[in-house]
């Protein structure tokens, strides 16, 4: 009876609301993160899945009918008198409207792709079997029924019906081989253009660039100029040859085209070579669905950009990421403890130490867009047209590291996170216990002995947590990237089998520009949208794994290392 | 009360000597002359004059603050480590003064070894503890490190012990065996003199014992300084003791004779629990 009479002040006394408190906290921010990466993946990740395609009637009231053939984006509620005043002759009975986002596609035939439609005013809703999407490469998705399939210009398949029968059916057999053969045949000519194509302009740049060079020393004798004027030569015919070979595989991948009837009843003939996918999305079952979803789903992390980044993958940028945090890493570490081990270990500790900690912690503290900006000013405009004059003279005026690059990224990433490396390390070093380094000074180590056996391998843990939280840092900053050597389309990786095989001066894609650049710089902003958040999701998956294999690395180390009971 | 614990502390030592030692028999290792040593302004060490005997133990009693573990730091300059810190007088290793300048101090440290007072192995595997110091002058061959790594794990009671978990991590072994594992890896490096700072006073009784019984095998071989607040101990591993108070060395003979017949007044107190 007693118990249960409880003051406030009693309840406050008790520590009660202060644990319920804090633990609210806690959930408020666990369910934010948990929120935010289900949004991310919901949306990104649903953008792969092959939905279904309706054919439909749309009348708005007092307009005439036409028919509609397309995906259902998404829909929201919108007050009818919102719609009225946009001019639709809404009937005053109703309120509250459904209006949906529908992808039409067909960009080249209609201008754009998608359309808004209120679902009151759609009618005779059906999901035809053999009704098909094609993904191509320009011009977006394409929806409509297969007409025929020609070969050299002559039909070799051709049908009138709109439902699933036998000559339908052959015709869109016929059509799904002729894709396969245009892919097979687009392989080779891709593989030929960035491959053997690209090898032979690099080797033929490189010529350009020697015969410049020797003309700036005066060393261009005839006899070099011949030698040079030879291996030239040979690239040229190799040149030939290819061109000759691309010459015939194009003649080869343009020989099918095929008939298609679109949702205005027009009829359109196209080449199939423009075809990445066809699919009849309403004729898979979920199994079926499943494999085409991870097909999508791999070749969004393999392949190269398609039309202005709102198409096909990122691997590029992928590669571009993990490239430059990589290298930033391998910049900021030795860097970072060096700096540290002085402040720690040699420096005396008075005043001068104590400003410049306080500097280094500053450091931290200023935000990433100046370090863009001095990256730009001092290692692009100084020190890399500097290198330019002094190693790569024959190149200009056209820059090597005069302009923004993988290098100048990395290093200016390095600088930005150099402080957080310096200050974790800094921790690891003091907690080392005295009595330790005594041990190894008292058996005739010297100082730098026991720095190097001792005390820098047992503070190495800290060292990586400082690392995870400069790689956290590096991976996730877009704003001085943009000012020292991120694009929006990257010709060629940073790495490749074309001697030095790592390119430091060459520009390349991030996957934190390509969300920017994918979602408010790309010319079809809702194709787009989704693709903004698969970016993004990536974007967390690639750091949460460059995490995890530092704190991996990390808890070897504390094992290894397991600190003494002080 | 006090009358009871001399008793018991004469009997320790009548057991283990006879006779009465005297210094001016022994070989010199170590001298000290007219030592002085500041930290900042404060005077630690106020003129200590004495010497350490070749291959006999030696201990430093005194109550805390008293600048027995300091005189101790002296004798491989461990001292220098410390920010403030300031020598005079001389300290002879043999006919070396090691406060000279130009002495190799690296050198110094490896000729006069030194045990911590708290186990401090290395994070590393029990051979590369006992490797250490080896490796740091750059013998790094096998059988010659196999050869010493075992002598110097016997000479410290402790090859038993680890011969089959060589390459398990020091860390996890008990606090005895990690201070025996210290003083085998400062008997690897075959030091002339073992500093021995309170070498068992984090241990227990078992792990003290053992250690006591080391120190006295280590003395064939060694010379051994030893400090220790437990007086016993000092009576019972020593040839010598010197009994130290604020600074100054206050009485400094044969063990035997400082214990049962003192002839300061302040040691007869300290040793009788009259304070300390």
């Amino acid at each position: 009876m007693k118990m249960k009479k409880k003051s406030v002040s009693e309840w406050v006394k008790s520590g009660d609301p202060w644990v319920w408190l804090n633990a609210g906290a806690v959930a408020i921010s666990v369910i934010m993160v948990v929120g935010l990466l289900l949004l991310i993946a919901v949306r990104g990740l649903g953008h792969f899945w092959p939905a279904d395609v309706v054919e439909t009637h749309y009348a708005l009231p007092g307009e005439s009918e036409y028919n509609l053939v397309a995906e259902r984006v998404e829909s929201v509620e919108v007050p009818a008198a919102q719609l009225r005043e946009a001019g639709i002759a809404i009937p005053d009975q109703h309120q509250l409207m459904q209006r949906t986002l529908m992808k039409t596609g067909n960009r080249d035939v209609y201008g754009s792709d998608f359309r808004w439609v209120i679902d009151e005013y759609l009618t005779d809703t059906k999901r035809p079997e053999m009704l098909f999407t094609a993904e191509r490469r320009e011009w977006g998705n394409l929806y409509g029924y297969l007409k025929a399939v020609k070969e050299d210009g002559k039909i070799v398949s051709e049908t009138t019906d709109l439902t699933p029968t036998d000559s339908a059916m052959a015709t869109w057999n016929t059509f799904e081989k002729s894709i396969e053969r245009a892919a097979v045949i687009f392989d080779e000519i891709h593989e030929i253009e960035k491959k053997d194509i690209g090898k032979i302009n690099y080797a033929l740049e490189r010529i350009r660039l020697e015969q410049r060079r020797l003309e700036l020393e005066n060393k261009l004798t005839p006899a070099a100029a011949a030698d040079l004027a030879a291996e030239r030569g040979q690239y040229d015919e190799e040149y030939k040859g290819l061109q000759q070979s691309l010459i015939d595989l194009y003649a080869k991948i343009n020989r099918d085209t095929f008939v298609v009837q679109v949702m205005d009843g027009s009829v359109h003939e196209m080449p199939v070579a423009k075809i990445v996918h066809a699919y009849r999305a309403n004729a898979m079952g979920v199994p079926q669905k499943m494999g085409f979803y991870f097909t999508k789903l791999w070749e969004f992390l393999s392949d190269e950009p398609r039309e202005a980044n709102t198409e096909g993958g990122v691997f590029p940028a992928i590669f571009g990421t993990v490239m430059m945090v990589l290298l930033m890493t391998v910049l900021v570490t030795p860097f970072g403890v060096v700096a540290a081990v002085y402040l720690r270990e040699y420096a005396s500790q008075g005043w001068v130490t104590r400003i410049i900690r306080i500097a280094v912690n500053n450091l931290a503290g200023v935000p990433s867009i100046v370090y863009g900006v001095f990256g730009l000013g001092f290692f692009i405009y100084f020190l890399g047209s500097g290198i330019d004059q002094a190693f790569f003279p024959e190149a200009l005026p056209s820059p090597t590291f005069g302009t923004g690059g993988l290098m100048w990224a990395s290093i200016t990433l390095a600088l930005l996170t150099v402080p957080v490396v310096i200050v974790a390390t800094e921790e690891g070093l003091s907690r080392i216990p005295r009595n330790v380094r005594e041990g190894s000074l008292a058996l005739g180590a010297t100082k730098a002995e026991t720095l190097w056996r001792v005390v820098l391998p047992m503070a190495s843990p800290a060292i990586m947590t400082g690392v995870i939280l400069a790689v956290a840092r590096a991976a996730g900053e877009v704003a001085p990237l943009m000012l020292v050597g991120v694009v929006k389309l990257a010709p060629s990786l940073p790495l490749d089998g074309n001697y030095p095989y790592i390119h430091l001066d060459q520009k390349f894609m991030h996957l934190g520009f390509h969300i920017y650049d994918v979602g408010f710089q790309s010319p079809n902003v809702e194709a787009a949208r989704p693709l903004v958040y698969a970016t993004a999701l990536l974007l967390v998956v690639v750091i949460a794994l460059l995490n995890l294999s530092a704190v991996t690395i990390r808890n070897h180390l504390r094992e290894k290392y397991k600190s003494l009971e002080m | 009360m006090s009358d009871v614990k001399t008793h018991s502390i004469d009997i320790s030592a009548m057991q283990r000597s006879q006779q009465a030692l005297r210094i001016e028999d022994e070989t010199v290792c170590l001298s000290v002359n007219d030592l002085h040593l500041y930290y900042g302004e404060k005077e630690a060490l106020k003129g200590v004059n004495m010497v350490i005997p070749e291959k006999k133990v030696t201990a430093f009693i005194g109550p805390s603050g008293c600048g027995k573990s300091t005189l101790l730091r002296c004798f491989n300059r461990m001292n220098d480590l410390v920010d403030g810190c300031r020598i005079t007088g001389e300290l002879n290793l043999r006919d070396e003064n090691i406060y000279a300048k130009g002495t190799d101090v690296a050198e110094l440290r490896r000729r006069v070894g030194m045990v911590f007072q708290k186990p401090n192995p290395f994070p590393k595997s029990i051979y590369e503890n006992v490797a250490y110091g080896l490796r740091i002058q750059g013998i790094n061959k096998k059988r010659l490190l196999d050869e010493t790594v075992e002598w110097a794990l016997r000479s410290a009671a402790l090859w038993d012990e680890v011969k089959d978990r060589l390459n398990e991590s020091a860390l996890g072994m008990s606090g005895g065996q990690q201070q025996r594992l210290v003083i085998a890896r400062t008997v690897a490096v075959k030091p002339e003199v073992l500093l021995l700072d309170e070498p068992a006073s984090a241990l227990d009784p078992i792990s003290t014992l053992k250690i006591e019984e080391l120190i006295h095998e280590l003395k064939n071989e060694f010379t051994i300084a030893i400090v220790t607040h437990n007086m016993q101990q000092a009576a019972r591993v020593s040839d010598y003791t010197a009994f130290m108070y604020m600074g100054d060395l206050v009485e400094f003979g044969d063990t035997n004779t400082l214990f049962t017949n003192p002839s300061k007044q302040q040691t007869e107190d300290y040793i009788t629990g009259r304070y300390g």
